[in-house]
């Protein structure tokens, strides 16, 4: 919500209350898409059922092509948009450490919550291992924070570094991603399980 | 399967459009002559010398002033802090970063309103933020902060704070010695700097 904010438009409170509204709708939507089922997040990983990648992937194009046409005409100033800085080796281990504990728990951290706000039990061991995770991190960070802090490399954002156009990138992130449906399609046939 | 064809039909040709419009277009943030019309009329650029003066006492390190006369203008009389940037550099590539960012609030100042009006208007169509002009310029400064008149007595409570406001940073800023107190007067203490409550800045400014 930062312009809202920085203009004074609305107060830092009122911007908590945003926050919290559109994460309980994010929840609910996480929620009534199945992504409180480990099995059908693990799914993915297994290829009988790639609904999550479906579901991300829609949403981040959607939401790419719709900043696009934003900015172009001149509704959103894309300079506004605050992009995560990048450092590269904690963004490769902590990667590589977030996806090996998708597929043995079956669960992202968000998805962990909304599958422990309807009582599942896996979801409990995998919040109470995230916790236990970021202890550790945190506990002993003085061991790690070399590593955190290697290879900065600012906000750089894929079509920069590839350096092509934005717009070009853009119709060549849909292409890939309805390749990726496709594929995703193919491999839960390929694929099949039993209902769960 | 079908949704999955309603959504490329949608996405894809959408896609197409944003990939072919120039890249120019999609990343350059431009004010219609309307717009900046209607900015200049409603005159939200300006801000007052007395709210420059306030910040200034206070060592606001949000504000950045920048005198856009020529060097040897500058030279002579400036104000405290302030950089120079004269108007013919304004587009060099030396002050972009400086004049295009986000965090401090650039205070263009000229001797009037003129040049820094121009240097704000050529600012503002490049799509910078945080721009703003100096009302009145270092005449008008001059005039209100340096040499502020006494107000008749009859005036208002308002007025009078004013200018005590405006006697005290004059004091602060090092200004004021021709607010010569008269001779029968004994030795008095420095005025003290009323703090104006802190204004909103410029609205519709970003």
């Amino acid at each position: 919500m930062g312009p809202l904010i920085v203009n004074e438009i609305i107060s830092p409170d009122t911007n908590l209350l945003i926050a919290l509204l559109i994460g309980i709708g994010f929840g609910f939507v996480l929620e009534s898409s199945g992504f409180s089922s480990s099995r059908k997040l693990a799914g993915m990983f297994y290829g009988y059922d790639t609904t999550v990648l479906k579901v991300f992937f829609t949403a981040a194009i959607t939401a790419m092509v719709g900043m696009l046409f934003f900015s172009l005409f001149g509704w959103m100033d894309l300079s506004y948009i605050y992009i995560n800085p990048t450092y590269l080796t904690s963004a490769i281990v902590g990667g590589t450490i977030m996806g090996v504990g998708f597929i043995v728990g079956g669960f992202c951290p968000g998805t962990a919550f909304c599958a422990l706000s309807i009582g599942k039990l896996d979801a409990l061991a995998f919040v109470g291992g995230l916790v236990l995770g970021i202890i550790i991190f945190t506990e002993g960070y003085p061991l790690w924070e070399d590593m955190y802090k290697a290879d900065f490399l600012g906000a750089p954002t894929m079509n920069e570094i590839l350096d092509i156009p934005r717009g070009v990138f853009a119709l060549g992130m849909i292409l890939v991603a309805f390749a990726m449906f496709w594929v995703g399609e193919w491999a839960e046939k390929k694929f099949p399980r039993e209902e769960y | 399967m079908k949704m999955r064809l309603i959504i490329a039909s949608v996405l894809i040709p959408l896609g197409i459009i944003i990939a072919a419009v120039p890249e120019n277009k999609t990343k350059q943030f431009r004010l219609t002559a309307g717009e900046l019309l209607n900015e200049v009329r409603e005159g939200t650029q300006f801000i007052s010398t007395d709210q420059i003066a306030d910040m200034l006492v206070q060592k606001d390190p949000s504000l950045q002033l920048i005198d856009v006369r020529t060097q040897d203008e500058y030279e002579k009389y400036s104000l405290p802090g302030s950089v120079n940037v004269p108007l013919s550099d304004l587009l060099s590539e030396e002050w972009k970063d400086f004049l295009d960012q986000g965090v401090k609030m650039n205070v263009f100042y000229s001797n009037g309103n003129l040049k820094a009006n121009e240097a704000w208007m050529l600012t503002r169509q490049l799509g910078f933020k945080n721009n703003y002009v100096l009302q009145g310029g270092l005449n008008y400064w001059a005039e209100t902060i340096m040499n502020p008149t006494a107000p008749k007595s009859v005036l208002a409570d308002d007025e009078i704070a004013k200018y005590d406001f405006r006697k005290g940073a004059s004091m602060a800023l090092g200004g004021g010695s021709s607010v010569v107190s008269s001779s029968n007067e004994t030795k008095s203490v420095k005025p003290p700097i009323v703090r104006k409550k802190k204004k909103k800045r410029v609205a519709g400014g970003c």
